[in-house]
């Protein structure tokens, strides 16, 4: 466990002190948020379109925001997986765990402090266009977004072992657009039906969305809230446990 | 008294499918000694310190670091060795001290020994001027200062350096020499270097390896007198042509 920490502080150090890091987890998910929120209030009331209402879009913008900490994640794995400063620990007692816990535990709270950063601007945002957010429910809204966190930086740690530093960030585009199209965040897609609303339900991102907004809106009925929140927590252990063992995998065959 | 050894290898081969990295290779390091594996690019020293330290699996024979398998008991021999690979493997956005703590971390565990050992290392390897600089930062002689700091912070019983000056200019590369110069006796090192002057100024032995076979071993007063040459720089091109000649030529990387 100690290696672990160690080993996540010089991870959360290497983030604290890349610009990149604000850009793509804090400043580019703020953006998002106000733009949106600008579109809302472009939209006349009379189409009864709420998604960008910042109710709603708030936990677009988490589950959003979080896709942009996975694809640091895995900018920061295929970085390491191609120095040789990973050649130096792994020659140390560094076990493979070490390495994912390492980069896992740093990611998260980046995570949390991304999710608080955008849940206070919302909150201002929120009063600023008369629509009044419950605290409470952007507190448990955080909670709420860690099974979604965890799910997306395992993702971000097994692109960064699996691809190198120029085809994990591509490869994280495709999630990214994917995941926040398909999720529900930039539409409703509980009102399309079809095979569409489908090929949502088929993927996790739909239930990341659906459990953070539920969250927010303090809706903890099974059908919003516990159902699509056990669904992403199972992907995030699955996810979480594919990415352990394709990096010891590949440590393995590194030091083969 | 009676030395110790510190590494001995049997039969120690290496193969990339085809490629026969290193061949067959028996060598025993006493403990204290300072090694230099001195070849072309491309003659097996890496890969050797690779199967070594633990980073890579021979394909036949076996190696012991004081006494320790490095097939069988990796995990002993990794809390034994300490490496600097050939590039400067620092975290670029840590600072020196931040670089040398962490490693401690991971290498020593115990809060208050780390204090002491970074304190002790800065000092030793006159870092104290640059610890709150970041890697980054650094020039390529300080980068490498680093990077030797860092193999030897865990208090390894044997360190391997890999091309420690390789790049570095004349002055970086005497100061780094002294840095060396000083760790002698105090652990085991094994260098590789392909710098002639480098191995005879800092190695007890010389280890002459040419495409993955060790071809001469000894001090350099032995070398000279078994080849009849004089200087490190004839005696390595004499050992490389007889190797040439008996099987081929010599390939460079």
């Amino acid at each position: 466990m100690n290696r672990t920490l160690v080993f996540s502080k010089r991870n959360l150090i290497e983030i604290s002190r890349d610009v990149l890091s604000y850009i793509f987890c804090v400043g580019f998910p703020l953006v998002m948020l106000f733009v949106m929120t600008l579109v809302n209030e472009s939209i006349p009331k009379e189409a009864g379109m709420t998604i960008f209402r910042i109710d709603n879009l708030a936990g677009g913008i988490g589950i959003f925001g979080l896709t942009f900490v996975m694809l640091f994640t895995a900018l920061a794995v295929s970085k390491d997986r191609t120095s040789s400063f990973l050649v130096r620990l792994y020659a140390s007692p560094m076990k493979s765990s070490d390495f994912t816990n390492g980069y896992l535990l740093p990611m998260l709270i980046v995570a949390v402090v991304q999710a608080l950063l955008s849940f206070l601007v919302s909150l201002v945002i929120s009063w600023i266009v008369g629509y009044s957010l419950n605290p409470l429910g952007l507190l448990l809204g955080i909670l709420a977004l860690l099974p979604s966190a965890v799910f997306l930086i395992s993702v971000g740690i097994l692109f960064g072992t699996l691809f190198n530093e120029k085809a994990a960030p591509g490869l994280c585009s495709i999630i990214i657009s994917l995941g926040s199209f398909l999720g529900g965040i930039w539409f409703d897609a509980e009102s399309t039906g079809g095979v569409m609303l489908k090929i949502c339900k088929a993927l996790p991102f739909y239930y990341c969305t659906k459990a953070v907004r539920a969250a927010i809106h303090l809706d903890f009925q099974a059908e919003s809230f516990w159902i699509p929140t056990l669904i992403v927590a199972a992907v995030a252990i699955l996810i979480t446990v594919i990415a352990s063992l394709v990096f010891r995998t590949k440590m393995k065959a590194d030091l083969a | 008294m009676k030395q110790e050894i510190a590494i001995r290898t049997e039969s120690l081969t290496k193969r990339y499918g085809e490629k026969l990295a290193v061949d067959h290779l028996d060598l025993t390091v006493a403990e204290g000694e300072m090694l230099a594996l001195l070849g072309v690019n491309g003659a097996g020293k890496t890969t050797t310190i690779r199967m070594l330290s633990g980073l890579s699996v021979p394909t036949e024979g076996t190696a012991w670091i004081l006494g320790k398998e490095v097939k069988k008991e990796k995990d002993a021999v990794k809390r034994l060795v300490g490496i600097s690979p050939q590039d400067t493997a620092v975290a670029d956005n840590l600072t020196v001290e931040e670089n040398l703590k962490f490693m401690a971390g991971i290498c020593l565990g115990e809060k208050t020994r780390i204090r002491d050992r970074v304190e002790e290392v800065l000092k030793s390897f006159h870092l104290e001027e640059v610890r709150t600089k970041r890697a980054k930062t650094l020039s390529g002689g300080w980068k490498r200062k680093l990077s030797i700091a860092m193999a030897i912070i865990g208090e390894p019983k044997v360190l391997f350096l890999d091309e420690p000056t390789l790049g570095l200019d004349v002055l970086a590369r005497r100061e780094l020499w002294r840095e060396i110069e000083a760790l002698k006796s105090r652990m085991t090192i094994i260098l590789t270097t392909h710098y002639m002057e480098e191995a005879q100024a800092l190695a007890d032995r010389i280890a002459i390896m040419i495409d993955g076979r060790l071809e001469e071993i000894g001090t350099l007063a032995q070398l000279e007198e078994k080849t009849g040459k004089q200087g490190l720089e004839e005696v390595f091109v004499y050992v490389a042509e007889q190797a040439g000649n008996q099987n081929g030529s010599v390939k460079r990387g």
